[in-house]
């Protein structure tokens, strides 16, 4: 038998590991992803998105480039500059958070890495701004590592990387606000953020934009600490053609811990939005408390969204609500505006607005604002 | 200004308007009285131009303008404003950025400048009070959770920012106590002058106790069965609309 798309991408990542950082011990993940089955097309997790496209869509030129920044007491540390302290951090941590049987793919990124980081966020009067950029274009890689007690607002803005895993280890008592700005792009594009969120702290992640020919983003975040707050928001407008594919995985591991996910997508022209979101709580997770509402606006006829919500409750102390909606702009809406004077076009601009807000919140940044197309 | 001539309209196959004629000169007020389901609405709707309905015969003109070749916005910035029976909630639109939205529109068509955001505010504070709806107004989602009376008045809010040459007012007095009748009512009057034209739908003689119409026609089963003057409503009010019947 011929071997399928997926193997052959296996088979070739694991033949070209590249040298960058060579003292990074690959032997696990090289291991794991030998055992590892890819995702094939039309498996659960890759329903509605062709791995295929991802395995076969070129890997883009690297980009000398690494946008990253913090304040001077915080160090962004590429991976070929750590010292030895360093090195065995990442060696500690790197991986750590990383569900591995969940997401297969992410045993390539160590293995074709071209640029990683190391962050770390000690404890400080004030909290600190972190800018997580272009890292190169390829694999990419970001290992943040907040500290107990520590404050951080951690905003990324990736430039279209092949694929980028983002690892976050938020300590006990710490606050992590997190912002991903998506902006649209030609790229076939492949995002992990894996969170490990400790007892007492809060993890805030708004991730915001726009789509690309094909975009998939995995969320997990697991509240591994008694008391965790989580909380994700997601707006997302996809125009003509664009195609984003949005997974989002909180697990409850702890007791009394409260998670939110609000998701409202807008989805143009043949375009595709797939939104699968997913709450888990372990037995041991009483007194949870977990909500989730995803709701997408079909803008054009051909324009398509597959939302589902998944609970897997073995908990028997929990407040849990879910609701997932498509549907199209509210005609009788629609023409409220218009007959009060607004053309077609913008009755529909506002409307689409009004929808995406609902998941902005009160504090979305500016810049957030302006992917959406959101200027008042 | 304002005329309708034999007007047929059906929604989906059903006709519901079967040779509507009116014609409503500037500085007057017409009443539109009629039992349920007699078309009323539908009329108000086909001349503001809501997706739904379809005209089969006749035309409706303002100022020499053949409304029913354009889209509702362009009716609206021809000076068409329809206060709806049932006002339409919002949620995420707040209802100073829908006036602002609704401003700016009618400004850019009709070549005006646009408002500052200060004289805008200025501008609709005043109305909102003059409304009795509350600071609060503002902010919330447009008609979100409103009672019955404040959505009427939001109407009637609107109306007075736009200043529309013809308004088309449909049971905004249905659900309004009698201080909120009063004030909705002052609302109309400070608004009507000789340059403009209200139509009045109502089931209720005392609406015409507050704004006085020039004309009362009664619709029954699309056709306006019978005019008259403003006794006429009384009239109706005592006998009921039983002895009228559509015109054959
Ligand atoms: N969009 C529509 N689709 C189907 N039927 C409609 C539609 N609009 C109106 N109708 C029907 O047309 C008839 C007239 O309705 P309309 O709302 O115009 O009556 P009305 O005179 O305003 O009544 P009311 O006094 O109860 O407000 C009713 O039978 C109604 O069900
Ligand atoms: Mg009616």
């Amino acid at each position: 038998m011929n071997a399928s798309t997926a193997q052959a991408f296996r088979d070739s990542a694991l033949r070209h590991a590249t040298r960058y950082a060579p003292w990074l011990d690959r032997r696990p993940s090289r291991d794991a992803l030998a055992d590892a089955t890819l995702p094939e097309p039309r498996c659960e997790a890759w329903r509605h998105t062709n791995p295929n496209r991802w395995y076969g869509a070129e890997r883009p030129a690297r980009r000398q480039r690494l946008d990253a920044r913090g304040p001077p007491n915080i160090r962004v540390i590429p991976f070929e500059e750590a010292d030895a302290e360093d090195r065995h951090r990442i060696g500690q941590h790197l991986n750590a958070t990383l569900d591995r049987a969940r997401y297969p793919l992410a045993n390539v990124n160590d293995l074709l890495l071209d640029q990683g980081v190391l962050i770390r966020v000690p404890r400080a009067a004030a909290p600190a701004e972190l800018l997580l950029g272009d890292l190169g274009g390829g694999y990419e890689r970001a290992l943040v590592l907040v500290e107990p007690g520590a404050e951080c607002v951690l905003t990324e803005r990736p430039a279209a990387p092949r694929q980028r895993v983002v690892e976050l280890v938020v300590g006990a008592g710490a606050t992590l606000r997190h912002i991903r700005l998506q902006p649209s792009s030609d790229a076939v594009e492949h995002h992990l953020v894996s969170a490990q969120v400790g007892a007492g702290a809060t993890y805030r992640v708004a991730q915001h934009g726009c789509g690309s020919p094909l975009r998939r983003c995995d969320l997990h975040i697991a509240a591994s600490g008694a008391g965790a707050e989580i909380a994700v928001r997601t707006a997302y407008r996809l125009g003509e053609r664009q195609h984003l594919d949005t997974h989002i995985a909180v697990d409850h591991a702890a007791p009394n811990v409260v998670s939110r996910q609000v998701a409202r997508g807008a989805v143009g022209a043949a375009a595709r939005a797939v939104f699968d979101g997913r709450i888990h709580i372990a037995p041991k997770a009483q007194g949870a408390d977990a909500t989730l509402t995803a709701k997408h606006l079909l803008l054009a006829p051909d324009a398509a969204a597959y939302a589902k919500p998944e609970l897997e409750i073995y908990a028997n102390d929990v407040q849990c609500a879910h609701g997932a909606t498509v549907g199209d702009l509210d005609a009788n809406a629609l023409f409220y505006c218009r007959s009060r004077g607004m053309d077609e076009a913008a009755a529909r601009q506002l409307l689409v607005m009004a929808f995406l807000a609902e998941a902005l919140g009160d504090a979305a940044p500016e810049a957030a604002q302006a992917l959406l197309g959101m200027q008042r | 200004m304002l005329r309708i001539e034999n007007l047929h309209a059906n929604a989906g196959d059903e006709p519901i308007l079967r040779g509507v004629n009116l014609v409503v000169r500037p500085g007057e007020v017409h009443a539109l009285m009629g039992p349920n389901g007699s078309g009323k609405s539908t009329l108000a709707n086909v001349i503001a131009g809501r997706p739904g309905y379809d005209v089969t015969a006749g035309s409706v003109s303002l100022d020499g303008v053949d409304l029913l070749a354009l889209p509702p916005e362009e009716r609206a910035q021809q000076g068409v404003f329809m206060a709806f029976q049932y006002p339409i909630e919002i949620p995420g639109v707040s209802n100073m950025e829908f006036l602002k939205a609704a401003l700016d529109s009618r400004n850019a068509a009709q070549g005006r400048p646009e408002l500052s955001a200060v004289q805008f505010l200025k501008l609709a504070r005043a109305a909102a009070e003059r409304l009795g709806l509350g600071p609060e107004f503002g902010k919330r989602g447009v008609n979100e959770g409103f009672s019955g009376g404040e959505k009427k008045r939001n109407e009637i809010l609107q109306m007075l920012l736009l200043e529309p040459r013809l308004a088309l007012l449909d049971e905004t007095d249905s659900g309004l106590d009698i201080d909120s009748l009063g004030t909705v009512a002052a609302g109309v009057n400070a608004f009507a002058g000789e340059d403009n034209a209200i139509v009045l739908v109502t089931h209720y003689a005392r609406l015409l106790e507050h704004i006085v119409p020039d004309h009362v026609h009664v619709l029954v089963a699309g056709r306006i069965a019978r005019s008259g003057d403003k006794s006429f409503a009384l009239e109706i009010e005592a006998k009921g609309y039983g002895w009228l019947t559509a015109p054959a």
